[in-house]
């Protein structure tokens, strides 16, 4: 639930990037430190190991307005996606108020995507959410691939392995050109905050 | 497909999931490549194609393993545990918050810095105890079992703690200890070991003392006398005319290095010093001699 701070009149909401490992997750992080320098609050802060992937998490602070007088904070997370940090990306996941699932488009990661989904449904059951009710976005991110003759799945293939029962919003990504990067933050940051409003009744 | 058209298409998905550290993946695709490539060595005439192919392999490997060995902690820069202690603190009460941050520091492995955060916290005396153990935990992480066994020692003669209190932490970090196998016995809070200036209001009600003889022919002997009347850290006992021998030792200013004071509550070994002594020239008690003992530590 997001933290609510009456006495500096600050609403803070953690949005976290969730998927299988090298989908594409600190690369949209990246692309929105670049390119929303308005938003952005302060330094993108990588958790990384030596070899440059993600250890415990990317984080990016940002700044979206106000709401009823309250300045809302926006606080942008990535897990890791190897299956071996597990516990890293619970932890990371706690008193999470919205989602974006960062599906990788290509084939041969299509079973990966499937797994990350499962262990997000989980870990969230763990702390008590559904992941039918949080607020949720799916990107299906490296589309740019098929121009260089890569096999990725059809959106077709993915809304049907991925979406079909959550039925939430999803995008068209390329991460690494910024396309559809924008669009999922903006839809994310939406959704998180029509459901915080929700529950405080306002 | 044609043959080569199937090679090139293999490769080229190699190439780019290897570009995003997508190794199996990559692997995968190489050495499909290079099967085929060795089925139809009649049509490729490129022949340097396969052991390329294989240097390949070879360095996706030698990446795997890098990957594999890499530590899952490290120690973060400092600007990432302000992160992790400021943000996976979830409690909104303060002392609270403070002390859920260094467990995150903890948790997620920066031990160091979670030390610095919790020795900064044994200020505050209402988490205290937590706090203390919690260092132990850390050093206890990093292996560092030498270290908190010197802590404990350390909080033993000072005085963040009381005797309580270090009974306590003593039990948590022995426990340990034990758990983990290793043979360390912890000294006791009240051992004589622990030299510490004691002030009035910390003195019990003491009932009786032994006093062990250092020198002299009773060397080693323990003798047990009742309190006649205590006045804060100064005891009073009789000694009767007739144990000569320890009469004559017992002189004012003589310092007593092993005692046993024994309260209702627990018995104590301390230091004491003679600081006053007289004879008893009438009542009951007549030729008896009075001692004031002096406790300087416990
Ligand atoms: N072609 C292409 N590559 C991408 C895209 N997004 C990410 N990548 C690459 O995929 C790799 C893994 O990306 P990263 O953001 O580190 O993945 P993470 O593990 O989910 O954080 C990197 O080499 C990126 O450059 C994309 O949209 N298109
Ligand atoms: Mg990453």
């Amino acid at each position: 639930m997001a933290n609510i701070n009456l006495k500096d009149r600050e609403i803070e909401c953690k949005i976290v990037y969730y998927g299988p490992g090298r989908c594409g997750k600190t690369t949209n992080l990246e692309y929105i430190f670049k390119t929303f320098r308005k938003q952005v609050t302060g330094d993108m802060v990588c958790a990384k190991t030596e070899g440059d992937r993600t250890l415990f998490f990317d984080f990016l602070p940002m700044g979206v307005g106000k709401v009823k007088g309250f300045d809302v904070r926006i606080q942008l997370y990535t897990v890791p996606g190897q299956v071996k940090y597990a516990s890293t990306r619970k932890m990371v996941l706690r008193e999470v108020d919205g989602l974006v699932f960062v599906a990788d488009s290509l084939e041969v990661r299509r079973e990966k995507n499937a797994l990350s989904l499962k262990d997000l449904h989980q870990n969230l059951k763990e702390y008590g959410l559904s992941i039918m009710k949080i607020p949720l976005i799916l990107q299906y991110n490296k589309r740019d691939l098929a121009e260089q003759n890569i096999p990725i799945m059809s959106i077709e293939q993915m809304e049907k392995d991925l979406n079909r029962q959550l039925k939430a919003p999803s995008f068209p990504a390329s991460a690494v050109i910024g396309t559809g990067v924008g669009e999922t933050l903006k839809a994310i940051i939406k959704l998180t905050l029509q459901s915080m409003k929700q529950k405080m009744g306002w | 497909m044609d043959v080569k058209e199937r090679i090139k298409s293999l490769l080229q998905q190699a190439d780019i999931y290897q570009a995003q550290g997508l190794l199996n993946e990559a692997k995968d695709r190489y050495m499909q490549a290079g099967q085929i490539i060795k089925q139809h060595e009649d049509v490729i005439r490129n022949k340097s194609l396969l052991s390329s192919i294989a240097a390949k392999v070879r360095a996706i490997n030698d990446d795997m393993k890098r990957l594999e060995e890499s530590p899952l902690l490290r120690e973060m820069p400092e600007q990432v545990q302000e992160v992790i202690r400021t943000k996976f603190s979830f409690s909104k009460d303060d002392n609270l918050k403070d002390m859920e941050g260094a467990i995150a520091l903890a948790k997620f492995g920066q031990y160091k810095r979670a030390l610095r955060e919790f020795n900064e916290l044994l200020s505050r005396e209402d988490i205290r105890m937590d706090v203390a153990k919690n260092i132990f935990r850390c050093h206890m992480a990093m292996d560092l079992i030498e270290d908190a066994a010197v802590q404990y020692e350390q909080w033993m003669n000072g005085n963040l703690f009381s005797v309580g209190q270090l009974g306590k932490l003593r039990f948590f970090l022995q426990n340990i200890l034990e758990k983990k196998g290793i043979d360390r016995q912890l000294p006791m809070p009240d051992d004589p070991g622990r030299e510490k200036e004691v002030t009035q209001e910390e003195i019990l009600d003491i009932s009786s003392v032994g006093i062990t003889i250092s020198e002299g022919v009773k060397k080693g002997e323990t003798i047990e006398y009742d309190v006649s009347f205590q006045s804060g850290n100064v005891i009073n006992i009789l000694i009767s005319s007739t144990d000569k021998y320890l009469l004559e030792h017992l002189d004012v200013g003589i310092t007593l290095d092993q005692v046993q004071f024994y309260s209702p509550m627990a018995m104590f070994n301390g230091k004491a010093v003679v600081s006053a002594k007289s004879k008893i020239e009438s009542g009951p008690k007549q030729g008896y001699y009075s001692l004031d003992i002096k406790i300087k530590s416990i």
